[in-house]
């Protein structure tokens, strides 16, 4: 394994939620990173943010780790859940809601009601 | 041939959709990163198949992803996915 493949692995097995995004959640640097960030500050969701722009070797090595093509990519609890078509839907299913639960993540429920309210 | 035809005809081959939309949406991205003069750079695509039937969401987008080939996905800035059955 290499030492990106390395350090991917241990970012996603030390925080509950984490965001492989372009830009940082406070200055997100592509709308579809920038969509799914809103979505998780909005849930009130703790999350780990790793900026790909920074690192060149995270910006192609997560392709590889997930074997997805795109950026962002969201993992919870180790596990690869989508990347920003998969977020949405599952945020206006209730699937996310659902994730987070059963992962026990913490999250803010009448904040998801209300995005899907505003979507539905 | 153009990126829209060319995803266009590999997404027909590989799932014989029902309904298939591949919409070059890189207009409404100029300005903005991985805009290029003539477009072809933002796609969104509407796809409904029994292909793929039983498969979890990361299974369609896989699939998809492995049907357009990774030279074609290499060449597309952004990809918007909307895959049914």
């Amino acid at each position: 394994m290499t030492d990106t493949k390395t350090q991917i692995a241990e970012t996603v097995k030390a925080n509950d939620v984490v965001l492989f995004m372009k830009g940082t959640k406070e200055m997100p640097q592509c709308g579809f990173s920038s969509r799914v960030a809103g979505v998780l500050n909005y849930m009130g969701v703790d999350f780990a943010d790793v900026n790909v722009l920074a690192d060149e070797a995270i910006r192609g090595g997560i392709k590889e780790f997930s074997d997805w093509p795109t950026i962002p990519q969201l993992y919870v609890k180790g596990e690869f859940v989508g990347g920003c078509d998969i977020i949405t839907e599952m945020t206006l299913s209730g699937e996310l809601d659902q994730l987070f639960e059963d992962n026990d993540v913490t999250y803010d429920k009448d904040a998801a009601d209300k995005i899907r309210e505003a979507n539905g | 041939m153009r990126v829209t035809d060319e995803i266009q005809s590999r997404l027909e081959t590989a799932f014989s959709p029902t309904r298939l939309e591949v919409v070059d949406d890189s207009e409404s991205h100029r300005g903005h990163g991985g805009y290029q003069e003539g477009g072809e750079s933002h796609f969104n695509v509407l796809i409904r198949s029994s292909a793929f039937q039983g498969q979890s969401r990361i299974q369609r987008h896989r699939a998809v992803h492995t049907a357009l080939g990774p030279e074609l996905v290499a060449k597309i800035h952004a990809l918007s996915l909307d895959i049914g059955e």
